[in-house]
Order: C-alpha cells, then sequence, then structure tokens
C-alpha cells in the first residue's frame, strides 16, 4: 500500500499528524504513557491552568450518561507558579507537540498567563478555554458573549507570541457568530466544542448527582452536535479547526476531517480505549488508502463539496 | 454543598514516576465467572488469566471494560475499577469479585468463559505491609473482597492476622466467602445486623472491644505502651462512614490504619481528576489526591471524611 502523509499544518504548526487529546482528560502528560507513547500523538494539550491554585469541586464529579460522561471537576489545577516551576520543564522535554490550555476569570487572568508563557517555553501554542461550564464564570461568559470572546483574545494575542487557539463554548446560540468574534480577535485556530451543559438527578436520594449540580456532558453523545458545529463554523469562517467532542473510532475522526476539521483531538474517548489514538491514526491510514488519498490532508472539509 | 475549607492550596503537585510499574492495557480471558455463593446475593467471581498478575498487589485495581462482546457499544461508556481479591502469580490469574448493581455490572455479568476482557491495570497503589507483628482487617458488606488479597501475602511473610468482618446477615457472610476466609486460619470477628451469625451490631463495636482488651480502658500514650501498638497495623474496606469510625478507634489508640476509599472514576490513570479525595497533610493544608492513582489506599489519619470536601 502507498504510504500516507499525516504532517498537519495548523496554526503555525507542523504536527506530525492530526491526533491529539484534549484538555482535561489527558492530565499534564504523563498520565497515559504506559498506554500510548507520546511520540505517536500529533500533540496534547495540557489540563487548564488559571492564576492560582484550585482545588475545584466536591465529589461526586463524574456522572454517566447514555454513552456520554457528565464532569463537573472545577478546574482544579496547581496553578501558574507551580506549573512554570513543576510541570513546565518536563513538559518541554515531551516528544510531542504540547499546547497549554489556560482558563481564567478575568481579562487579566488571561493576560498574566499569557504573559507567562511564550514560545522559549517549549510550548507550540496556547489554547484558551474561554468556555468552561462548571465554575462560575469559569471563563463561560466569555465564550457565550461575542464581544467579551473577541476582546479577551486579542488581549491575549497582543501578550503572547505563541499561537492562540479559541476553545469554544457550544452553548451558545449561534457558534458560527462567536467563532467569528475568536477570529476578529486574532485566534489562529479554533477547537471546537467544550462539553455541553447538562445535570443528572439520582432518583433514590431524590437530589443532583453531581455535587456541583450542573455538569459538562463529553463523549459520543455529544459528536452529532460537535460534527454539526465544525460543519457550520468551517462554512463560515477561515480559521484551521480542532474538532473534538466524542471521538472514539476511527470513523468518528473521518467524519469530522470531513465536516471541515484540520486536526481532531480525543477526549473521554481515551478513557474508553487508551489506545484509541494509536487505533485512529491506523484507521486513518486505511481509509485513506481506500479512498485514494495520499494524504490526510485531503479529506479535509471534503463533505462539503459533494 | 460548600467545603468549609474553600481556600485555594498551593500543594506540589508532585509527578509520579511510572517507569516500570507494570501498568497496562491487555486483554484477560476468562476462565471463572460464577456466582458467588447464593445467586440472590447477586455476587460473582471473575478469574481472569492475563500478564497482570505478575506485577499487582494487594489493594490495587483494575479497569475493566464492560461491553457485551457481540456488540460494540459505547453504553456504558466508562471502564468498571474492580479491587484485585486474589493474585495468583502461579496460574497468571487475577480474582475480582463483584456485586451487580447497576446495567455496567449486569452487562459484565455476561461474560462467558473463553472471552477475553480488556482491562487496564494494575492500577492505584496498594496497601503497605508492616514489617512485623499483627494486620488486623475489618471489613464491611463486600469491603471484604480487596481484603483477601492483602491477607494472603501477610500470611505468606509470616505475619499474624485477624479479621473483623460485619455484614447484613448470615446468608450474606456465606455467600460472600466466609468459608474461604476461614480455610485461611486466622481469627475471625463476625458480626450482622440481624444477629443470625456472629455478634448483633456493627462491626466498629467488635472492632472497639478488641481495641479495649489489648490496650485497656485508658488512652495510652507512654512509650513502653507505643511500642506495643506499633505491632498492630489496621487496613479497613468498605462504606464510608464505617471507615471514618475505624479510622477515629484506631487513632484513640495510636494504630496506625490504612483505607481503601471508593470514588467514581473516569479515566482510571489520574488524568481526569474524577476521583478525587480530600486530605489533610502535616501542615494542616487541604489537598486533592487522586483516588485511582495516589489511592485508593490513603492512611486513614489523613483523610478529611467531610462529605462536602
Amino acid at each position: 500500500m502507498s504510504p500516507v502523509d499525516f504532517t498537519t499544518m495548523l496554526a503555525g504548526m507542523t504536527l506530525r499528524n492530526p491526533v491529539l487529546t484534549c484538555s482535561g482528560t489527558y492530565g499534564f502528560g504523563e498520565e497515559y504513557v504506559n498506554y500510548c507513547p507520546l511520540e505517536a500523538l500529533g500533540g496534547i494539550t495540557l489540563k487548564g491552568i488559571t492564576p492560582l491554585p484550585r482545588l475545584g469541586n466536591s465529589v461526586p464529579r463524574l456522572a454517566e450518561t447514555p454513552s456520554g460522561l457528565l464532569n463537573a471537576v472545577g478546574l482544579e489545577n496547581p496553578g501558574l507558579e507551580e506549573f512554570l516551576r513543576s510541570y513546565l520543564p518536563k513538559v518541554r522535554k515531551m516528544p510531542t507537540e504540547v499546547i497549554a490550555n489556560i482558563s481564567g476569570f478575568s481579562l487579566e487572568d488571561y493576560v498574566q498567563m499569557a504573559n507567562a508563557l511564550q514560545s522559549d517555553s517549549g510550548l507550540a501554542a496556547l489554547e484558551v478555554n474561554i468556555s468552561c461550564p462548571n465554575v462560575k464564570h469559569g471563563g463561560m461568559h466569555f465564550g457565550t458573549d461575542p464581544c467579551s470572546a473577541e476582546e479577551v483574545i486579542a488581549a491575549v494575542k497582543a501578550t503572547t507570541d505563541l499561537p492562540i487557539i479559541a476553545k469554544l463554548s457550544p452553548n451558545v446560540t449561534d457558534i458560527v457568530g462567536m467563532a467569528r468574534a475568536a477570529q476578529r480577535g486574532g485566534a489562529d485556530a479554533l477547537s471546537l466544542i467544550n462539553t455541553l451543559l447538562g445535570m443528572r438527578i439520582d432518583i433514590d436520594q431524590q437530589r443532583p448527582l453531581l455535587a456541583n449540580t450542573f455538569g459538562g456532558l463529553s463523549g459520543p453523545a455529544i459528536r452529532p452536535v460537535a460534527v454539526r458545529m465544525v460543519w457550520q463554523v468551517a462554512d463560515a469562517v477561515d480559521l484551521p479547526i480542532i474538532g473534538m467532542g466524542g471521538i472514539t473510532t476511527w470513523q468518528d475522526a473521518v467524519e469530522f476531517l470531513l465536516a471541515g476539521a484540520t486536526a481532531i483531538s480525543i477526549g473521554t474517548g481515551n478513557f474508553v480505549n487508551p489506545q484509541a489514538p494509536l487505533d485512529i491514526l491506523e484507521g486513518l491510514k486505511s481509509y485513506c488508502q481506500k479512498h485514494g488519498r495520499s494524504t490526510v490532508r485531503d479529506l479535509v472539509g471534503l463533505a462539503h463539496k459533494a | 454543598m460548600n467545603c468549609p475549607y474553600n481556600a485555594c492550596i498551593r500543594e506540589t503537585h508532585e509527578l509520579r514516576i511510572r517507569e516500570g510499574d507494570g501498568e497496562m492495557l491487555t486483554e484477560g480471558l476468562v476462565v471463572v465467572h460464577e456466582y458467588l455463593g447464593e445467586a440472590e446475593q447477586r455476587l460473582r467471581r471473575l478469574v481472569l488469566r492475563g500478564p497482570i498478575a505478575k506485577t499487582a498487589k494487594a489493594g490495587q485495581f483494575v479497569a475493566v471494560q464492560v461491553q457485551d462482546s457481540s456488540i460494540s457499544s459505547f453504553d456504558p461508556l466508562l471502564r468498571r475499577p474492580i479491587s484485585l481479591a486474589e493474585i495468583s502469580l502461579d496460574e497468571d490469574e487475577i480474582t475480582l469479585l463483584y456485586r451487580i448493581q447497576g446495567r455496567g455490572t449486569e452487562i459484565l455479568a455476561r461474560a462467558r468463559c473463553g472471552e477475553r476482557l480488556s482491562i487496564m491495570g494494575p492500577l492505584g497503589q496498594g496497601f503497605s505491609m508492616p514489617e512485623a507483628g499483627e494486620l488486623w482487617l475489618v471489613a464491611g458488606g463486600i469491603g471484604i473482597f480487596p481484603l483477601y488479597a492483602l491477607a494472603q501475602s501477610a500470611l505468606a511473610q509470616g505475619l499474624t492476622v485477624r479479621l473483623f468482618w460485619g455484614g447484613e446477615n448470615q446468608s450474606f457472610l456465606v455467600s460472600a466467602g466466609l468459608k474461604a476466609w476461614q480455610a485461611l486460619g486466622l481469627p475471625i470477628h463476625l458480626s450482622t445486623l440481624d444477629g443470625s451469625l456472629g455478634d448483633i451490631g456493627l462491626v466498629t463495636e467488635q472492632l472497639q472491644g478488641r481495641l479495649l482488651q489489648t490496650f485497656g480502658q485508658t488512652k495510652l500514650t507512654d512509650q513502653a505502651h507505643q511500642l506495643s501498638l506499633n505491632q498492630i497495623m489496621v487496613a479497613t474496606c468498605g462504606p464510608k462512614r464505617m471507615m471514618q469510625a475505624v479510622t477515629e478507634l484506631c487513632m484513640n489508640f495510636a494504630v496506625p490504619v490504612q483505607v481503601s476509599m471508593e470514588e467514581r472514576m473516569g479515566c482510571a490513570v489520574g488524568a481526569c481528576l474524577g476521583c478525587v479525595c480530600t486530605l489533610i497533610n502535616k501542615e494542616g493544608t487541604l489537598i486533592h489526591k487522586k483516588v485511582c492513582q495516589d489511592g485508593p489506599v490513603f492512611r486513614g489519619e489523613e483523610v478529611v471524611w467531610d462529605e462536602s470536601c
């Protein structure tokens, strides 16, 4: 079989392949090394950090749903200072592209982190989370109001020389409007989508199942919503998209590429199959060969041309 | 719902060195899968053959994919964490004991001999073993399961082991493996809620009685007694409230206690922060540890039992 070129250009980065992992599902890059070698991945996105350390929400933080998972971790993280001291030195030695994910509660928070994270840090890009549903003002108001989104992306862009990826919330009426706002702010790429706000109720205890009441829904359950949003944004906005939301198999990954994603990211799918990235790469290769495509880049947005 | 200690903390999150810890994704061949005791107790015994036994220790667990093997499906989505009840190096086998109590375990219960189940493991940190002296095991209900592997390795190491076990009634205790425990030839203190076997009441009452018998009525702190106290270590698994009571009792007598915590898990490898347990460190600061990776076994004295944390 002819070889398939996986090289993916995205927001100024050259990735060895288009398969990434999602923030919040892959820790700080060390947790899955016994299952999936980092050098096999196009890149990883680290757990979201905030300026100050956070303990996050109480347990229960997780609730399973049909083909899905609700989580309300609440941005538990060691904080910027500890990240810079203990994690960044390790991260820069990792044999893959590493994207940091930042969250804040004010414009100043985002700027403070962007200021500390520049291209000499060894990071490949900054993903700006303006869409966390699990903490009060956990960036989500930046993610649901186009003016705020534009403002925060512009401020981060002006502060760091790293490529900026805006991670958008699906909990909006007009995803295209949000994508355009991020583009106006100067985003180099978009991550689509974060989790969908949901909840479950314990019918025996007659109270919400999650300590936080609401949580973000992820997993295969949300995939059709994510594919639709990638499709809409790809149609309307000229920015590369990292497609995510329930990707678990190579078929899922192909759907996102065909819908217009330049790269794809695996989140909850890692919990189901910690070798999902490897299986997806294998499947993508066979798919390209079967369809006579010498590069995976040829698949991007193909369904729009049909 | 609000944690009374809502202050943000600065705790050095240690990066774990994971080389050589044997953790892997593998397939376990189902060699035995049967009811444990009476079917109405809904307890199952699952023996899997595979390489995990080689590096596993008591107190660790595996994350089992629960899927009807004939139809690929992502519902239920997540793997189920199940503790190791027995580790057989000779046979390369691990034994998982579980209760059918939801959709996931119902589907798992259908796995037939000869099938292969996808498992991740061995996961987490197991029990630590005292070098000498007595190991007291305190179990509530099916919390007995991970303690069997611990008893086996403690006995193999020449330790004296004593079991305190409380359950609903005789039928439960017998189904959940009482005979296998009796075969180990160690002293067993049983209690049931209805008095149908052993003492009527809670397992903690039995433990308290034995602690008092061993150390006398007063809370002892002098050095001579400290030495004797150090000869005993307690390991417990069961409902949270029971483990809390066991910890408090042990702390009264300065007896070290290890607790095996349970929490809803996502990734099972420390990546998603879904299953945290609140601990209080030596400086008196509240910190979160991951039940899947830093636990499931913690030092009882360190656990903050307040549910809202």
